[in-house]
């Protein structure tokens, strides 16, 4: 925690609380949700795992954030061959304190063929993108007011000197400091939709964690939570949203005992990193570069990772031997990731005893060439972009100075001596009324269950190919403005 | 559920940081290694049940006459996630290492 907490904030100390509504969770799902029903005078708690941190109290990126904003300090894998490491927010405004705040619409065509393929009803993706239009408002989604950074022109000049598609993605960012691009603040939940909520009513509980719901038949009649001191507590609702996240909605609603179509389609954006050298200053430690090139989407991407010193260290770490000789060059260092869309799949699954779930992904032999191919097309951006040697992270890779040894990197590549890693999570509790398909109906209610409800990246059909968080604003808010409409029609 | 105890990681590390880094101080090496211990005690359960497996293994293999040469050779087999184990110790010492001196050399001496 960081000094005295905002009106509406406070730690879990009761071991009785009573609402209308819990909402669990206070990332890009859980503040809207709760922004919008609080907005309706209905009476929310939200129950936040982490602790509320103030942002500008932590360097953004470091390993003290990853400890105090990160579940498990940043340190979780979805076991696989090859394992893939990925990192989930866990602090008052969830991933959107932690990520890169970069913004994407998901593209009209995906809206349209998520609509059609899980026959979610009332999906007109014109509606969704009016509400995209409000998000944008509210987070200030725009682009940097001045001159990037050279990390960020690396992919820029890479890409137009090799005719590659390419462009800046906006933020949700200000930038109050004369619009100094290295000072913008980030619009995350606890500066936009979180206060909006708090202001409304809504009080948001820290340090609570829900251990499972209570069900009776498919009614849920409380939540049981374990309270900092050990003793146990219980909060009592008419209604619950779970916007724990991809990984941990499906796995309360399993502890929960709630059966049906619920963790077995994770859906990610696999990663493979390199580090590249350069022959002048490029690093900064604690931002990440605007610019993604996107010639070979929905396929494959390519764009700027976070570049400390510590993170340039574990970039060589595969090949430590050969490239450690590199590690005190980082202030002419950086670097960048190769993404692609995935069709293997994961799951997440709640084992009896165990605190947390274990979670699995599957990379398919289309995935592991599309990695292979990703990295060696970034390998050669790199040296378009400036670069004087380029060191892929997977173990026996080469380092690459010439175009020549690009194709050396493609043949020697293989994913399951690569470190893969995600930061998108999605597609555990599909929405739509294909039932064999989907943990959830097309507002997010719970198939089988009458007042349990999933509002997060849980609820996205598939990995969308972009930055999802977008995604799952728009979401959140139209299935939260269904059930103030349902409510209202209720005691019309 | 109650938490796990913590994977006895300590051991290990130091061996492998010796080995990896072997101008690193002393007092350095001991942090790197407690800030190892305590990120490894913070992991979700089924990882960190893995690696409790893992590490009291390869305590016991260290506490051999040869120990180390053993535990290289281990390491060396195809055996699944075993591989993950040394990579998990390194990426967190390494990145702890350089994120808080960022000068440190190569082989782990101060600048």
């Amino acid at each position: 925690m960081s000094g005295a907490l905002p009106a509406g904030v406070q730690v879990l100390d009761d071991t009785t609380v009573e609402t209308d509504v819990l909402v669990i969770g206070s990332g890009a799902g859980g503040a809207t949700t709760a922004s919008v029903l609080a907005a309706a005078g209905i009476d929310v708690v939200i129950a936040e795992e982490g602790d509320w941190v103030e942002q500008g109290s932590v360097v953004p990126f470091s390993l003290d954030q990853m400890d105090r904003q990160y579940r498990a300090g940043g340190v979780t894998v979805a076991l696989g061959f090859p394992s893939i490491a990925y990192t989930e927010g866990r602090c008052a405004g969830g991933g959107t304190e932690v990520n890169s705040g970069l913004y994407w619409r998901p593209p009209g065509e995906l809206l349209e063929r998520w609509r059609h393929d899980f026959r979610i009803s009332d999906f007109a993706p014109d509606d969704l993108l009016a509400i995209a239009d409000e998000v944008e408002q509210a987070i200030n989604v725009r682009t940097v007011p001045a001159g990037h950074s050279a990390q960020s022109e690396v992919l820029r000049s890479g890409a137009a000197r090799l005719g590659w598609r390419h462009g800046e993605v906006p933020r949700w960012m200000t930038y109050p400091h004369g619009d100094d691009p290295a000072r913008g603040e980030r619009q995350s939940m606890t500066r936009t939709y979180l206060p909006r909520a708090l202001a409304s009513g809504a009080r948001l509980l820290t340090r609570c964690r829900i251990d499972r719901l209570v069900m009776d038949g498919g009614r849920a009649v409380e939540a049981r939570t374990t309270l900092d001191d050990g003793r146990s507590g219980r909060i009592r609702f008419r209604e619950v949203i779970v916007c724990a996240g991809a990984i941990h909605t499906p796995a309360l609603l399993q502890r929960s005992g709630i059966k049906g179509h619920i963790g077995r389609t994770l859906a990610v954006h696999p990663t493979v990193k390199l580090a590249a050298r350069f022959p002048d200053a490029i690093n900064v430690p604690d931002d990440v570069p605007v610019h993604q090139v996107k010639e070979f989407t929905p396929h494959l991407s390519f764009g700027g990772s976070a570049s400390n010193p510590g993170l340039v260290a574990l970039s060589l770490l595969d090949n430590w031997a050969s490239f450690r000789r590199a590690v005190t060059d980082w202030p002419r260092m950086s670097v960048y990731y190769a993404a692609i869309t995935s069709e293997g799949t994961g799951r997440v699954v709640s084992l009896p005893g165990m605190r947390d779930p274990l979670v699995t992904y599957r990379l398919t032999a289309r995935d592991k060439a599309l990695l292979g191919s990703g990295l060696a097309r970034l390998a050669l951006l790199m040296l378009e972009g400036g670069a004087e040697e380029v060191f892929p992270s997977f173990k026996g890779a080469p380092s690459v100075t010439s175009r020549r040894d690009v194709g050396t990197l493609s043949r020697s590549f293989s994913a399951s001596r690569a470190s893969v890693m995600t930061v998108h999570l999605c597609g555990t509790v599909p929405m739509g009324e294909v039932t064999e398909r989907c943990g959830a109906d097309s507002f997010g209610r719970v198939h089988g269950c009458t007042n349990v409800r999933v509002n997060d990246a849980s609820l996205l059909p598939t990995a969308p190919g972009v930055n999802p968080q977008a995604s799952v604003m728009m979401f959140a808010i139209r299935n939260a403005r269904h059930l103030v409409d349902q409510r209202s029609s209720h005691v019309r | 559920m109650r938490p796990l105890p913590a994977p006895p990681v300590a051991p290990f590390a130091h061996r492998l940081l010796s080995d990896d880094l072997p101008d690193l101080a002393d007092d350095r090496r001991e942090a790197a290694v407690a800030f190892v211990e305590r990120r490894v005690a913070t992991l979700p359960s089924v990882m960190r049940l893995g690696v409790s497996v893992l590490a009291v293994v390869f305590r016991a293999i260290l506490a051999l006459p040869g120990g180390w040469r053993i535990a290289r050779a281990v390491l060396a087999l195809p055996l699944p996630f075993v591989p993950e184990y040394p990579r998990l110790v390194r990426s967190l010492a390494y990145a702890y290492v350089w994120e808080t001196w960022p000068t440190t050399s190569p082989t782990g001496a101060a600048r």
